[in-house]
C-alpha cells in the first residue's frame, strides 16, 4: 500500500513542476502552448542519457534535462513572438505532432518507439537514493525550491512585466517593455522546469519512451493547470492533485471496467474544462479576471 | 510514376481535409469564433454513419443521419456553449478551452462506446485499379473529387447569390451593420454553424470508407484542418480549400523522399513555416498584432 | 498516458491489496503475474495468452501439484513498452509476483529490466523479436523466435521462384528486429531484399507504404506487424494493386487475420503445433480443451500453457527439496533439469533458458491455417 501511495506522490510532484511551468506561460504569460510535453520528453531523454553514461544522479538528471530543455525551447519561443492566442496554439500543436514524429524517428538518442530501457536507480552525490521514501523527500526539495523560485520571480518586476504583456501587449510596449525578451524568458522558464521534472522522470520509471510525450500529455497538463487555477501559484498544484487521484478515486466506483479508467478520466475533465469556462472561467483557485 | 501516384493520393486526402478546413472557416468567418469542436463533430458523422451501415441501412440514409448528427452538434456547440461563454468573457482562451474540453470528452466517449481501434465501412469503391502503368485509382478517388467539387460549387454559388449567403458575408465583414439593417446576427450565426458542420460530412463519410474512422483519426482529421485553414489564411474560404489541398498533398508527397513516419508530421512542418514566415497565411486578411 | 495507468493500476491493486492479507490466515498462495495487452488493438492477443494460462492452473489444481494454490493478478501491458514498464513495477512492487507472463517484443524490452532488478522471472510465450534471445538471466521464452522463423521461410520463399522480396516492418524493436534478421537471411539464401519501409503501431493509411512497394516491382512482400493492424495491412495492399504473394511470421494466427477474406493465400510460419505427439501431457491438453472450448487450441494456447506448467513442475521440486522460492532457485533449477514435460511433447531449454522448437511454414485457406511443409 505504501508503495503504491509514495509511487503517487513521485508522480504527483514531477506533474505539480509540469503544471506550475506551463503556468507561467499559460496563466503569467498569456502565452498557450498545448506543447508542453515536448519539453518534459526532451528533459527526460536528457536524463536518461545522463543517466545511462556519466551518472544517475538525480541534481544531474535535472539539470541536463532543465538545460537540453532550455535550449530547444528557442523552437517554441519563435512562434510566441510572431504570433498570439489561437494562431499560437495551433502552431504549438504542430510543434507538438512534429516533436513526437521526431521522437520516434531519433532511434540513437531516444531508443525510438522502444525507448530507453533499463535506466539505473537514481542517486544523489554518490548516495543511493532509490528507496521510495528517500527519493521522494529529495523530490519535495526540488519542488519547494522551485516553487519559491517562481513566486520570487512572479511577484518581482519580471512578473509584473510578463503580466502586463499577457493583459495588453501593446500597452506594456508603449510603457517600454521589450515585449519579445520577456516573452521569450517566459517560455525559455517554462521549459527549463519541465526538463527538469524530464529528468526526475526518467529516473522515477526507470525507462522512457515517446508515449508519455504525446498530445495527449500535454494535454493532461493544461487540463491540471486550467481546472486548478491559472495564475496563482496553488492552482495548478491543486489540479494536479485532482486530475492525479481521479483515475484511483473512480477504480473504487462499482461498474467501470478498469480498462476504460483512462477514457473516463479524460471524459471527466474535458467536460469539467467545458464546464469550468462556461461558469467559472478561473478555475477553482485561479485568478479571479481583472485581478493580479 | 510514384510520385504521381503520391499526388492522386494526395488530392484525394485533401479532398476530404479542403471540406473539413472549409466548414471550419466559414464558422469563424461569419462568427470570429475559432471553433476548435469541429473535429468532434467530424467524429460524430462519422461514427453516425458507419452505426448506420452496421444497421444495415442504405447509405443515403447513413448520410442523411451524419449530417442531421453533424448539424444538431454544431448548434450545440453554439447554443450551450459558445454564446454562454461570450456573454460574460470574449477571451480567446475561455472559449479555446471549452471548445477543446468538449472534444476531449467527446472523443473520450466515442472511445469507451467503440474502442480504441478503428472501425471501418466496406465497399467496392476502394479497390483500386491500374489507369496508367503505375498509378492505381479506385473509384472512391473520382467520387470524392466529384462530391467536392460540386460541394464547392454549390456552396459557391449559396454565399454569392442567395440571400442568406450574402447575408453570412456580410455578417463576416461586419456584424452591427447587419443588425442595423434589422437581421439577426444570431440566427445568421446559427446558419453559419449548421451549415459549417454539415461540410464535414462528405469527408466523414469517405473517410469512414477508405480509411476507417477510430477516435484518434478524428482528431488528426481535425488538427489537419485547423492548420490547413491558418496555412490557407483564417477566414478565407477560398484559402482554406487551397490549404486542405496543400496539406493533403504534402502529407502524401513527403513519402516519395522520406519514411512513411513523415507523413503525419509533413503537414504540420508546413504548418509551422506558415507560422514563422507569413502568418496571415496565402489568402488572409491581415492580422492584427 | 504512463500516469494514468500507473494510478489506476496502483488504485486496483490497492482495492485487491487486502486479499493477500486475508490469505494469511492460510499458506500464502504462490503469486504469478501476467502483463498482457488486455484493451486497445492488441486485446486480442491478451484474450487468447490468458486462456491458455489459466487451463493451465486448471490442470494444476486438479492434479494437485503443489502444496499451495497459485494466484493469476493481471496487469494491462496495452502492448506498448511503457505500458509494459508501468506494469512489471506494479506487478513487483505492489502485487509481489515471482513468475510473470509476458507478450510483446517491446514490452519485454522495457520490463525485462525492472523484473532482473527485482529477480523476478519473465517468461514470453508470444513476442518473437531476435533481441529477446538472453535479454536477462530471468528472462525466458518459450517460442522461437522471429530470427528463426526468417530463416525458416526464406529459403522456401526463394526455391519458390520469389527472389526479390519488399518488406514492410514496425518501427519498433520488434520489427527492426525482424528486419535485421530478414537483412542477414535473404542474401544467404540467395534472394534480394528489393525495398524496405517502417510503418509506426499507430498507422491506418497504408497506401503510400502500397505505391512505395509496388514501385520496387518485387516478387513477393514480406510484412512484420501485430495485432490488427495484419488485417488491415492485407486488406490495403491488395486493394492497392499488389497482387503478389504475401508472407509474414506467426502473428497471422489470430482470428481477425483469419476471417478476412483477402488472407486467401498468405504464407506464414509458425511452431508446429504439436498435436499428434502422443505423450499424456499433450493429449490431454488436446482433448480437455476441445471438450472445454469446443475448438482446436492455437500455438499460444500451449505457449502460455507451458509457462504455467513450467512454473508448477519446478517449485514442486523445489518444495520437495525443502527450497525457498524465488528467481535465482527458480533459474538454477531449469538450468539444472534441462527437460520438462510440456504440450508438444519433451521440452528441452538451452543456456538462456530458451526452448527450442520445430517451425511450420502455413498457408490460409478459407479461414483455416493449412500447413505447407
Amino acid at each position: 500500500m505504501s508503495a503504491y501511495l509514495l509511487n503517487l506522490a513521485e508522480l504527483g510532484i514531477i506533474f505539480g513542476l509540469l503544471s506550475l511551468s506551463l503556468n507561467v506561460l499559460i496563466g503569467y504569460g498569456g502565452i498557450f502552448s498545448v506543447a508542453h510535453a515536448v519539453f518534459f520528453g526532451v528533459g527526460a531523454y536528457a536524463g536518461a542519457q545522463i543517466a545511462l553514461h556519466i551518472a544517475p544522479d538525480v541534481l544531474l538528471a535535472a539539470l541536463g534535462g532543465g538545460l537540453a530543455a532550455g535550449v530547444l525551447s528557442f523552437a517554441l519561443a519563435l512562434p510566441a513572438l510572431r504570433v498570439r492566442g489561437e494562431y499560437f496554439v495551433v502552431a504549438s500543436l504542430g510543434l507538438q505532432m512534429v516533436a513526437t514524429t521526431i521522437f520516434t524517428e531519433a532511434q540513437g538518442v531516444t531508443g525510438g518507439y522502444g525507448g530507453l530501457v533499463g535506466i539505473p536507480p537514481p542517486s544523489l552525490f554518490g548516495l543511493d537514493i532509490s528507496s521510495p521514501w528517500l527519493f521522494v523527500s529529495v523530490c519535495v526539495a526540488i519542488l519547494l525550491a522551485v516553487m519559491a523560485a517562481v513566486h520570487a520571480l512572479m511577484q518581482g518586476s519580471f512578473g509584473r512585466s510578463l503580466m502586463a504583456v499577457r493583459d495588453s501587449e501593446s500597452a506594456a510596449q508603449a510603457f517600454g517593455k521589450i515585449v519579445p525578451i520577456l516573452k521569450t524568458l517566459a517560455v525559455v522558464l517554462g521549459c527549463i522546469i519541465a526538463g527538469a521534472a524530464g529528468g526526475l522522470f526518467a529516473l522515477q520509471m526507470s525507462f522512457v519512451n515517446v508515449e508519455s510525450f504525446t498530445l495527449d500529455q500535454s494535454v493532461l497538463i493544461m487540463a491540471m493547470v486550467i481546472i486548478g487555477g491559472v495564475g496563482t501559484l496553488f492552482g495548478p498544484l491543486l489540479g494536479t492533485a485532482l486530475l492525479l487521484l481521479l483515475p484511483a478515486a473512480l477504480s473504487f466506483l462499482p461498474g467501470i471496467p478498469p480498462t476504460e479508467l483512462g477514457a473516463v478520466q479524460q471524459a471527466i475533465y474535458g467536460l469539467a474544462m467545458t464546464l469550468l469556462m462556461i461558469f467559472r472561467p478561473g478555475g477553482i483557485a485561479g485568478r479571479a479576471e481583472g485581478r493580479r | 510514376m510514384l510520385v504521381l501516384q503520391l499526388l492522386a493520393s494526395g488530392l484525394q486526402t485533401g479532398a476530404l481535409y479542403a471540406l473539413t478546413a472549409a466548414g471550419f472557416a466559414l464558422i469563424f468567418g461569419a462568427t470570429r469564433i475559432f471553433h476548435f469542436a469541429h473535429g468532434a463533430t467530424y467524429a460524430l458523422a462519422g461514427y453516425a454513419f458507419v452505426l448506420a451501415d452496421h444497421a444495415g441501412l442504405p447509405w443515403p440514409v447513413g448520410c442523411l443521419i451524419a449530417l442531421a448528427v453533424a448539424v444538431a452538434f454544431g448548434l450545440l456547440t453554439d447554443v450551450a456553449m459558445y454564446r454562454p461563454i461570450q456573454r460574460h468573457s470574449a477571451s480567446f482562451f475561455t472559449v479555446f478551452v471549452a471548445a477543446f474540453g468538449v472534444v476531449i470528452f467527446i472523443q473520450s466517449a466515442l472511445e469507451m462506446t467503440f474502442g480504441r481501434s478503428f472501425i471501418a465501412v466496406s465497399s467496392a469503391l476502394t479497390h483500386a485499379s491500374q489507369v496508367l502503368p503505375g498509378l492505381y485509382l479506385a473509384q472512391v478517388f473520382w467520387v470524392a473529387i466529384a462530391v467536392t467539387g460540386l460541394v464547392f460549387g454549390a456552396l459557391g454559388w449559396f454565399l454569392s447569390r442567395s440571400n442568406s449567403g450574402i447575408a453570412l458575408r456580410a455578417l463576416a465583414e461586419n456584424a452591427e451593420l447587419l443588425r442595423a439593417y434589422g437581421l439577426s446576427a444570431r440566427r445568421f450565426s446559427a446558419l453559419a454553424f449548421a451549415l459549417g458542420s454539415a461540410l464535414v460530412v462528405p469527408g466523414a463519410v469517405l473517410g469512414a470508407a477508405t480509411t476507417g474512422l477510430s477516435p484518434v483519426v478524428a482528431s488528426h482529421v481535425m488538427l489537419v484542418s485547423l492548420a490547413a485553414s491558418v496555412v490557407g489564411g483564417i477566414g478565407s474560404l477560398r484559402g482554406a480549400a487551397f490549404g486542405g489541398f496543400l496539406l493533403g498533398i504534402a502529407e502524401n508527397l513527403v513519402v516519395a523522399v522520406l519514411d512513411t513516419q513523415w507523413s503525419e508530421a509533413a503537414g504540420f512542418v508546413v504548418l509551422f513555416a506558415f507560422i514563422l514566415l507569413r502568418p496571415n497565411g496565402l489568402f488572409g486578411a491581415a492580422l492584427a498584432r | 498516458m504512463m500516469m494514468r495507468r500507473t494510478v489506476l493500476k496502483g488504485g486496483l491493486a490497492a482495492a485487491a491489496g487486502l486479499a493477500p492479507a486475508l490469505l494469511r490466515a492460510e499458506e500464502s498462495p504462490y503469486v504469478l503475474g501476467t502483463l498482457f495487452p488486455m484493451a486497445g488493438p492488441n486485446a486480442e492477443y491478451g484474450t487468447i495468452f490468458t486462456e491458455g494460462a489459466q487451463f493451465a492452473l486448471k490442470h494444476i489444481a486438479e492434479d494437485k501439484i503443489l502444496r499451495r494454490p497459485i494466484v493469476l493478478r493481471a496487469e494491462d501491458s496495452a502492448g506498448t513498452p511503457q505500458g509494459g514498464a508501468v506494469g512489471m513495477t506494479k506487478l513487483v512492487n505492489v502485487d509481489h509476483a515471482i513468475y510473470v507472463l509476458i507478450g510483446f517484443t517491446g514490452v519485454s524490452k522495457a520490463a525485462a529490466p525492472i523484473a532482473a532488478r527485482a529477480k523476478v522471472i519473465t517468461v514470453n510465450g508470444g513476442g518473437v523479436g531476435p533481441d529477446l534471445a538472453g535479454l536477462s538471466p530471468y528472462y525466458w521464452n518459450v517460442i522461437p523466435l522471429a530470427s528463426a522463423e526468417v530463416e525458416r521461410i526464406v529459403p522456401y520463399l526463394v526455391s519458390k521462384g520469389f527472389k526479390r522480396l519488399a518488406m514492410m516492418y514496425m518501427n519498433d524493436p520488434f520489427g527492426i528486429g525482424v528486419f535485421k534478421a530478414m537483412q542477414a537471411a535473404l542474401p544467404k539464401a540467395g534472394g534480394e531484399l528489393v525495398g524496405a519501409f517502417t510503418i509506426l503501431p499507430t498507422d491506418q493509411q497504408f497506401a503510400g507504404v502500397a505505391a512505395k512497394i509496388r514501385d520496387t516491382k518485387p516478387d513477393a512482400v514480406y510484412f512484420a506487424s501485430y495485432g490488427a493492424q495484419q488485417a488491415q495491412i492485407i486488406k490495403q495492399l491488395r486493394d492497392n494493386g499488389i497482387d503478389r504473394p504475401l508472407a509474414t511470421y506467426s502473428g497471422a494466427s489470430i482470428p481477425s487475420v483469419l476471417n478476412l477474406p483477402q488472407s486467401e493465400g498468405l504464407l506464414f510460419t509458425a511452431q508446429t503445433a504439436a498435436w499428434s505427439s502422443p505423450d499424456p501431457v499433450t493429449q490431454r491438453f488436446l482433448a480437455d480443451w476441445r471438450k472445454t472450448h469446443q475448438s482446436q487450441p492455437s500455438t499460444y494456447h500451449q505457449n502460455y500453457y507451458n509457462a504455467v506448467r513450467l512454473f508448477a513442475l519446478l517449485a514442486q521440486r523445489l518444495e520437495q527439496a525443502g527450497t525457498p522460492i524465488n528467481g535465482d532457485t527458480l533459474r538454477a533449477e531449469l538450468l539444472r533439469v534441462r527437460r520438462f514435460a510440456l504440450v508438444g511433447g519433451e521440452g528441452t531449454f538451452d543456456d538462456l533458458c530458451d526452448l527450442s522448437m520445430p517451425i511450420d511454414i502455413n498457408t490460409v485457406h478459407a479461414g483455416h491455417i493449412v500447413k505447407l511443409a
